[in-house]
């Protein structure tokens, strides 16, 4: 890659150089011969010798002045090259690194600086539309899964009732009551579904502002205590190394919700008789489990990118562990070495 | 008991009533803020069940109104809306508890009873049921007067049954109850019947009737 106008210089160079060069040979044939010229005038009379010493000054002195203006030539196009690109192309480096600082979720608008060139002048504005096009667009989805998980609420809330009433009629069936079973566990599902898709839009928002300093240590400990019974029940073998009084700063409710989904990942996610490793260092928290082949990297933080018929997830869990991540500037990864997988937070 | 339920979703409100109306629970509706306060305004409740969004009025300044009516009524908020913002505000400003929508209804009535028991019976908190005495301080439970051995989850359990009684109840309002915001997370729910059984055992080889009834496989019934 080279700057735009260094490769018109290189051209200009070039084109320089072969005329230059070209220009040697005729400034030759032309001074000899006006060199003969004048001698044949003066009737004067030059031993063989001596004209072949003259045609050898004449290429010296041509070739060098030809030289000395090619470097003149050179270096007055870089110096001017130099001036014109800091000058001239001001205004588009200057655009350049505003949209390079751009981010969308952080909601604040790009202000172009005025220029009198035209193009520039149409490139910024053309950025400036397409940039609030952006943002509005962004905004608008942020509120319609806002809205739309809040109005799915209240009519999630009328099934759930509805099924818990039917439960109570006297005239019920076991294959009813069995499929009552199961438009529940569908409807947990549903809800767990528009729970997590809130509280992402909620991250997105900005919301969960406040931060303090948590014992990281603590409330790992408090999590794996929660789930040890569940990994118990699928007899998985619960590894924990884990460093006394680590600390980060972030909003307790977050990581919180991070910590359970790496956790709930790992218990749900390993077939019976595996084993799950916890680590926790000074800045880096692993959490290991057994597994037969690596997931798809590409798939993994992306929304719904791992749910299938066989992951009865809701699909959101590791999306909000890196959107998570991502607000505090945490570095997550994933990993898969020695039928292990392995994610990780740096912080 | 009377029990207000101010809500503004017919259909919510109606399975609301239907579940908790029995010989203990009197229950009335109010759809709009207007219709509530004005309600409120007249009669004692022993427990509010109270909707936030709603026709003609914020939720919490209805809650604002009855507390400063200085009434003893038990407020409970059932909310679309699960922010922490709200959740806070509403506690803070006196409700007793919060749910989020959608909820099991055998989770609502554990939660009113609980308000209720709470609110009547002061510092005596001590729930009798023919041979069954659960003392809620001190988290035991005696059968015949002798001490049952109950872990956290049974006892908690047991409280639920109780609460619900002569209600059928799925395995999967009992799983999400009894763990809470981690249910969310987990895809099997077979934990649950271990604790039933569990506790069904302990409280029979006391020398308890069988109150406890399984139906339909995986549904459950406390029946007296």
């Amino acid at each position: 890659m080279s700057k735009l106008l260094n490769r018109s210089l290189k051209r200009f160079l070039v084109y320089a150089g072969i005329i230059l060069a070209g220009s040697i040979p005729v400034y030759y044939l032309t001074m000899s011969r006006l060199w003969q010229y004048e001698l044949d005038e003066h009737n004067v009379i030059v031993t063989p010798e001596a004209g072949r010493e003259d045609s050898y000054l004449i290429i010296v002195a041509v070739t060098s002045l030809t030289a000395l203006f090619f470097i003149l030539l050179m270096g007055g196009f870089i110096l001017l090259n130099r001036r014109i690109s800091r000058r001239l192309w001001q205004p588009f480096y200057r655009s350049l690194e505003q949209i390079r600082l751009f981010d969308l979720g952080a909601q604040q608008k790009v202000v172009f600086e005025p220029t009198d060139v035209d193009e520039f002048a149409a490139l910024n504005q053309s950025l400036d539309k397409l940039i609030a096009g952006n943002i509005a667009a962004y905004n608008q989805q942020q509120e319609f899964a806002d809205n739309a998980s809040h109005e799915l609420q209240t009519p999630l809330a009328i099934i759930q009732s509805k099924l818990d009433l039917l439960l109570q009629s006297k005239s019920l069936t076991n294959e009813q009551f069995t499929i009552i079973e199961e438009a529940n566990k569908a409807l947990a599902r549903v809800t767990r579904i528009n729970k997590n898709l809130l509280l992402l839009t909620k991250i997105e928002n900005s919301q969960f502002m406040e931060k303090e300093a948590i014992c990281l240590t603590e409330l790992l400990e408090q999590a794996i205590a929660v789930f040890t019974s569940f990994s118990e029940d699928k007899q998985l073998a619960l590894q924990t190394h884990i460093a006394p009084g680590v600390q980060v700063e972030g909003n307790k409710i977050l990581v919180e919700i991070m910590l359970n989904n790496l956790i709930t990942n790992a218990i749900r996610h390993t077939a019976a008789g595996g084993t799950i490793d916890i680590h926790l260092t000074a800045n880096n928290l692993s959490v290991s489990n057994t597994g037969a082949t690596p997931l798809q990297q590409e798939q993994l933080f992306k929304r719904f990118g791992a749910t299938s018929a066989h992951t009865p997830g809701t699909g959101l869990g590791l999306a909000l562990v890196k959107q998570i991540g991502h607000r505090y500037g945490w570095h997550i990864t994933y990993a898969f070495k020695d039928h292990l997988h392995t994610f990780s937070i740096g912080f | 008991m009377k029990i207000l339920v101010i809500e503004d979703e017919t259909a919510l409100a109606q399975s609301i009533v239907a579940y908790l109306s029995d010989e203990n629970y009197l229950c009335e509706r109010a759809a709009t803020a207007r219709e509530a306060i004005d309600k409120i305004d007249v009669y004692d409740y022993d427990c509010i069940v109270l909707d936030l969004m709603l026709p003609g009025g914020d939720g919490l300044s209805i809650l604002q109104e009855i507390k400063a009516q200085n009434k003893q009524d038990g407020v409970i908020i059932i909310s679309a809306k699960n922010s922490l913002e709200d959740k806070i505000k509403g506690l803070q400003i006196g409700a007793d508890d919060y749910l989020t929508k959608p909820f099991h209804l055998s989770e609502l009535a554990a939660r009113i009873y609980s308000i209720i028991r709470r609110k009547q019976f002061g510092n005596v908190n001590i729930i009798e049921q023919y041979e069954l005495k659960i003392d809620l301080l001190a988290k035991t439970v005696l059968v015949h007067e002798r001490p049952v051995s109950l872990t956290r989850k049974e006892f908690d359990l047991l409280l639920y049954f109780i609460s619900n009684k002569n209600k059928v109840i799925s395995k999967n309002a009992l799983a999400e109850h009894l763990s809470g915001e981690v249910a969310d997370m987990l895809d099997n729910y077979d934990f649950v019947y271990v604790h039933i059984k569990n506790l069904k055992k302990k409280l029979l080889e006391a020398g308890s009737n069988n109150y406890l009834k399984t139906l339909y496989g995986t549904g459950y019934k406390w029946e007296i």
